[in-house]
């Protein structure tokens, strides 16, 4: 059923039943072409493939990181407080990250690996994001 | 004319640095920009700023509030309307808040809230041709710091002044947090609660906040070392 832009099918073959598909694919595609026409001196090809380079964002809460607006102080209300501690607490931690299984213990299973497998096939398969101490 | 980060820009005023020089990297164009089909245009009176990597605003005087969506805002219920609330956050009309959007609310168990009451909530939606809307809870249903701010003062100020308290790098609330025990509560529109133990205290904090506008950072710190020794009766 392919038909190339030249190629046009007769007009008897699509009246038949089993061509109903291609028949509405054909009209689609010419609507479309009619519709690319009559716009084709408002739209131009610059708008066509123009992509969003920009991001807008009116709040100055994220242009200027500001902290979160409701704060309290030397225990005057527990619950903003413990809020408050909770969301230092990553900062504060964020170097070192918690781990099951330490970089060398890791490093030397990875080695043992290596040498059983022996493969180049498999070393793709390695993501290649190295692990940072 | 033609402007560059840190000018002081006036609206109609073109910016040429801001566009990216590779095409992987985004700017982030800020309030008081917009994109035209050539240039950035500037759209209000300030001093253009930047921060790394692209992100680019306008730093401006305002005391008008316009909604903007995600903001945190302190709004005074004017009005108890079937299903919503009518909250007055200092915009060009009301906003609205549903009784459904505090902690734990169901249709039967409807929060308390009377006309008059104070609350600190967050914009949902806030469009230029639409009624912006608030909530008291965040995405999971707990209402962290949002709800109803009891007791307390208000007042208002410009909203760079909001601003510029919660920049990280202002010194206002580190100097204030070990003198004497407060509660603050700092919406984008412009208005401010406080709470503390004593009247004394209560004015001392607004004093601190107040006065903080024209200060630099240095000139706060000594401002609150000042405020706090008042405070404890070391100087009269």
């Amino acid at each position: 059923m392919a038909t190339t832009k030249k190629l046009k099918l007769p007009k008897a073959l699509l009246e038949m039943k089993f061509m109903l598909k291609t028949k509405e694919r054909l009209k689609k595609e010419e609507n479309q072409k009619d519709c690319d026409r009559l716009y084709s001196n408002i739209i131009t090809n610059e708008m066509r493939h123009a992509s969003e380079k920009n991001i807008f964002e009116s709040s100055f809460t994220f242009c200027e990181d500001l902290i979160e607006g409701r704060v309290s102080f030397k225990g005057m209300n527990p619950e903003i407080e413990r809020l408050m501690e909770l969301e230092n607490k990553p900062n504060a931690c964020d170097g070192d990250m918690q781990k099951d299984v330490s970089d060398e213990a890791l490093a030397k299973n990875m080695n043992k690996l290596f040498k059983r497998k022996g493969s180049s096939g498999f070393k793709d398969c390695v993501p290649n994001k190295k692990k940072k101490n | 004319m033609k402007v560059s980060v840190g000018d002081v820009v006036l609206p109609g005023d073109y910016c040429e640095e801001i566009s990216p020089k590779d095409e992987k990297s985004r700017v982030v164009i800020g309030p008081g920009l917009r994109k035209e089909v050539d240039h950035v245009y500037i759209t209000k009176a300030g001093i253009l700023k930047k921060k790394n990597p692209h992100t680019y605003w306008i730093d401006s005087y305002q005391k008008r509030y316009v909604p903007i969506r995600g903001e945190n805002v302190i709004g005074i219920v004017t009005q108890k309307a079937g299903d919503i609330f009518r909250v007055d956050i200092g915009g060009s009309t009301t906003a609205a808040l549903s009784f459904l959007s505090f902690e734990g609310a169901t249709k039967k168990n409807r929060p308390e809230l009377q006309v008059g009451d104070i609350i600190y909530a967050k914009l949902v939606i806030a469009s230029k041709d639409m009624e912006p809307e608030l909530v008291c809870v965040d995405s999971f249903g707990h209402k962290g710091r949002l709800g109803v701010l009891n007791d307390g003062f208000m007042f208002k100020c410009p909203i760079n002044l909001v601003r510029k308290i919660l920049n990280p790098k202002c010194p206002l609330l580190d100097s204030l947090k070990n003198e004497w025990p407060f509660e603050m509560a700092a919406g984008m529109n412009g208005r401010i609660w406080i709470k503390a133990n004593s009247m004394r205290e209560s004015i001392a904090l607004g004093n601190a906040i107040l006065g903080a506008e024209f200060l630099s950072d240095s000139d706060i710190k000594k401002m609150c070392n000042n405020i706090a020794a008042i405070l404890a009766g070391h100087v009269s």
